[in-house]
């Protein structure tokens, strides 16, 4: 069916999670609508929380794809891939793409996502990390990981955890580098803190608390014929591994926002509605800090319930709707029976 | 000096072969509008010949052209707010970053010759006598300025040594003082008189201003803005002053000026910085250096809304100051000793936009929340102080002295200029103030002005850009080591741009000064220009509005070819890249490089 010359278009900046469910949704709420998805990534949309898998072997990006491209092709959304967003005008409602093409929206949603966050002070050393925030990056990490191989591990947040468990299966050593971001997106006490720690050690991981040891003084290559990275600490000591990995948490890719009209702060500050301050322009995901009325304070809601929720309650409000944000999952962390750590962040199929 | 030529900027108006002046206000209005960096410098810094001269290597030139406008050129190139790169055409949308001015205004400074000669063009004594308040930013520019005039210049400085904020203000590992002291010496060397360790007010042992105007022809005020803004806080804090009542809190401004005087300073565990300018930022990262564990920035609006750059933000943070926004001190908690022990805030959501460009915070009610913090540092901003004067002079609803058009004060001969005027600013508006009055006060003194702005306009072969510059990335200034940083506290974080990337960022500079022109009646309308422009720049116009200045306004475009009046480059859009200047088949585009200059009246 074709679009009639006065649908509406909806565009939807990022492919993942909350973006293709928003996608979905908008199609099924508005048939007549023309839909598009505009996205950095060179993949349709595929599962983030799928990527350790490539660690036990699978590096066939077909494998990885949430739907085929004939989906793309019924459901009549344009997906346009390696499409880096320059800049949005608000006010006139267009997306500037780095290429110079204007497109015009009617309305809106960034769903953007977040990229992994490298704390400012380890910043000269990124090229000797290994991001593992979309497929590219996580095949060039396994490729780099020998059989049985050490990973070192900083920060420690949940979607490193999330490998750590894949890692320790299928026989590599982990060292987790543990410090304010372990965790996150949980919020851990102090209290609540050593027997995490310690469950991590059950599991397999090795743990250096950071501060212990004077936090991270600099990343190396090592030397010829020594493990190809080494980390040193303040105190003088040092991790010796095959690859070093960044988790710290994710920070919002939002940069392309500055100057769209948007209210930002961390990230795009939206209603409980999820509307941005600019008319016709709606968030969802990683990217957008929610007002709660209940907190008094915009927060982010992490996870892959969550992140999809708000995609589907995005599209819903577009369309229409005038509904109000509730959390999908729960956030807290748990140590089970068995001693292993739960957590529902991990729960996505 | 070359003859002033009746105007020029008309379309069609055949290319002048050889190099001449203009007044005709279509040239100065094009300056104006065309070159944004320079028009956006409150010293006018001419932004594009100086880059020019970095390309060519001459960066003992690039010194002098930065120094026609600005005696500071090494220090403001480390510090300056750069409100030149907010304005910068390659930092338009579409068009990347904007060029890293800042940091080249520094590879002037810093590649110059070691036997370097500074150029000065000086004025025959006029036997007047000037005496200066204050040896800050703005005293300094307005007596190298008077000096060259020809007046006998005096500046009565307080502090044991001349510099005012960028030496009591800022931190050395920002601005060294060896760079700051030989850029001093050699603004004042002239004759330039500066008693320094001398008070000037209304008390015992000062200087009154009432003496100084009866033994000078004129005085100019440029104390800036010594007193820190109180923190206004509500409940039990609503009538008292934190930074008198408790050890552990200070103000920020006090904080600096009291080490950089030399006294030892200490710092709590976890330190909770309350602003949003440079000298909060200055003060978190002193509190790293003095071994704060945990250092916050609290913010009322948000990041990009904080008028500090993003390189100092970036490097803070690499510091370990964190920065945390939305939030709005109400009130302070301490223990039963009197010791703080936390910050009460109130969660802000964001309102509209204040006068001067700065987004509003609304505090929600009933969100209020404590962060814990045991040592407190208020820098929210800096006040004028009035009360030396021991004479009456108008005010503005701000506090800040008002002055005429004329620079003068309510009183005869007094004239002030920087922050004592403006309020807190920046460096660079200072110092361009400085000069502003330094002419105003000439004027009066003279009895008439003596230097009016005109347009020097050089006829250009070629372009001088190539396509590919435009795909240049911003170069990354290269900084210190975390280690070194924080060694002694005084090591300089900014390491400088080496030769070669000066040489790559020099060359991203679309060089906006070059106006590009159509000779109507040679062009045979071909489109081989519209053809090869990488933008919409070149535009068929049946007509240019005028504006009331004299210069150019709109263009009126038209798609229609019996209303064409003229093919005519959009010189806003144009990026200078030279494609249509190459590919015109009958060379009817000219290239002319325009630049402000001064001449005698």
């Amino acid at each position: 069916m074709a679009e009639s010359k006065n649908a509406r278009h909806h565009v939807v900046i990022g492919s993942g999670i909350a973006g293709s469910q928003a996608a979905d949704t908008l199609r099924s709420r508005e048939p007549d609508a023309r839909v598009t998805i505009l996205t950095l990534s060179s993949l349709l949309f595929y599962n983030r929380y799928d990527l350790p898998k490539v660690f036990r072997g699978h590096r066939d990006w077909r494998e990885f794809l949430a739907y085929p491209a004939e989906y793309y092709k019924d459901k009549r959304i344009e997906v346009r891939r390696c499409s880096r967003v320059a800049g949005v005008d608000g006010s006139r409602r267009t997306i500037l793409l780095e290429h110079k093409e204007e497109i015009r929206f009617d309305t809106l949603l960034v769903a953007s996502g977040g990229r992994g966050y490298i704390p400012e002070e380890l910043a000269d050393f990124r090229p000797l990390m290994r991001g593992f925030s979309s497929y590219t990056e996580a095949v060039t990490a396994a490729n780099e990981v020998p059989d049985k191989g050490h990973v070192i591990m900083l920060g420690g947040d949940m979607i490193g955890l999330d490998l750590a468990r894949t890692l320790i299966d299928t026989r590599h050593r982990v060292t987790l580098v543990a410090g304010p971001q372990t965790f996150w997106p949980h919020e851990v006490t102090d209290q609540e803190r050593p027997a995490l720690i310690a469950a991590l050690e059950k599991m397999g991981v090795e743990v250096i608390e950071s501060h212990d040891a004077g936090g991270i003084a600099s990343i190396e290559q090592g030397a010829r014929g020594l493990s190809a990275r080494r980390v040193l600490f303040n105190d003088g000591s040092e991790v010796h591994g095959d690859v070093v990995m960044p988790f710290f948490g994710l920070s919002p890719s939002v940069e392309f926002m500055l100057g769209s009209g948007t209210d930002i702060e961390r990230g795009l500050l939206v209603n409980p509605a999820l509307r941005t301050t600019c008319e016709g322009i709606y968030a969802a995901g990683d990217v957008c800090q929610i007002w709660s009325d209940a907190e008094k304070r915009y927060r982010f809601f992490y996870g892959w319930k969550n992140v999809r929720a708000m995609g589907d309650l995005a599209a819903r409000n577009i369309s229409g709707g005038d509904e109000p944000w509730v959390p999908a999952q729960d956030e807290k962390l748990h140590i089970a029976a068995d001693g292993s750590i739960q957590s529902a962040f991990w729960e996505y199929h | 000096m070359g003859e002033i030529k009746p105007p020029t900027g008309a379309p069609g108006a055949p290319a002048q072969a050889s190099e001449y002046l203009s007044d005709d206000p279509r040239d100065i209005g094009w300056v104006k509008q065309n070159v944004p960096c320079q028009t956006a410098c409150p010293a006018g810094t001419n932004v594009p010949v100086y880059i020019r001269e970095i390309i060519e290597r001459q960066f003992g030139r690039s010194y002098e052209t930065n120094r026609e406008a600005n005696v500071l050129p090494g220090v403001l190139g480390r510090i300056c707010s750069r409100p030149c790169e907010d304005q910068c055409r390659h930092g338009w949308p579409g068009n990347g970053e904007p060029v890293a001015i800042c940091h080249l205004k520094r590879v002037a400074a810093d590649m110059k010759d070691a036997g370097h000669r500074i150029t000065e063009s000086l004025y025959s004594p006029t036997g007047k006598r000037v005496a200066i308040v204050g040896a800050g930013p703005a005293g300094v520019a307005a007596a190298h300025d008077l000096s060259l005039l020809g007046h006998d210049v005096v500046i009565l400085e307080r502090e044991e040594r001349p510099g005012g904020m960028l030496r009591y203000g800022i931190p050395e590992f920002r601005l060294p003082r060896g760079t700051l002291d030989i850029e001093l010496h050699n603004a004042l060397r002239l004759g330039v008189q500066l008693r320094t360790g001398v008070e000037v007010g209304s008390g015992k042992g000062q200087t009154p201003v009432s003496a100084l105007l009866h033994e000078y022809d004129a005085v100019l005020l440029a104390t800036g803005c010594m007193a820190a803004t109180p923190l206004p806080l509500q409940g039990e804090w609503a009538e008292r002053d934190p930074g008198k009542e408790l050890a552990d809190v200070e103000y920020g401004l006090d904080f600096l000026v009291q080490m950089h005087r030399g006294e030892k300073k200490r710092v709590g565990r976890r330190v909770a910085v309350v602003g949003a300018g440079f000298t909060a930022l200055d003060c978190a990262r002193v509190a790293a250096r003095l071994g704060a564990q945990e250092v916050t920035i609290h913010i009322r609006t948000a990041e990009e809304y904080i008028p500090v750059t993003q390189e100092e933000i970036f490097e803070a943070k690499r510091e370990g100051v964190r920065i945390k926004g939305l939030r709005t001190p109400v009130g302070l908690t301490t223990d039963a000793s009197g010791r703080l022990t936390g910050i009460e805030f109130v969660q802000n959501r964001l309102g509209g936009w204040r006068k001067g460009g700065r987004r509003q915070a609304i505090p929600i009610e009933g969100s209020e929340f404590v962060e814990p913090c045991d040592t407190l540092i208020i820098a929210i901003g800096q006040q004028t102080v009035n009360d030396f004067l021991g004479t009456k002079l108008e005010l503005d609803r701000w506090g800040n002295v008002r002055v005429g058009e004329d620079g003068m004060t309510s009183q005869k001969g007094l004239f002030a200029a920087g922050d004592y005027v403006s309020g807190a600013s920046t460096v660079i508006q200072a110092v361009g103030h400085g000069r502003q009055v330094a002419k105003r006060v000439d004027a009066w003194l003279m009895g008439r002005e003596r230097r009016r702005q005109v347009v020097r306009i050089v006829p250009v072969a070629q372009p001088l850009r190539e396509r590919a510059f435009d795909f240049i990335p911003r170069q990354h200034m290269p900084t210190a080591q975390m280690a070194e940083r924080l060694k002694d506290g005084k090591h300089e974080v900014e390491l400088g741009l080496d030769d070669k990337l000066a040489f790559e960022e020099a060359k991203r500079c679309y060089l906006c000064n070059l106006r590009y022109q159509i000779d109507v009646d040679r062009c045979i309308f071909c489109r081989a220009c519209i053809e090869v422009a990488p933008r919409n720049c070149i535009k068929l116009v049946r007509g240019v509005e005028v504006q009331e200045d004299g210069a150019y306004g709109k263009l009126l475009e038209t798609k229609e070819w019996n209303q064409v009046g003229a093919i005519w480059i959009d010189n806003n859009e144009c990026i200078r890249c030279g494609q249509c200047f190459k590919a015109c088949p009958v060379q009817c585009i000219s290239i002319s490089r325009c630049e402000l200059t001064e001449v005698e009246v």
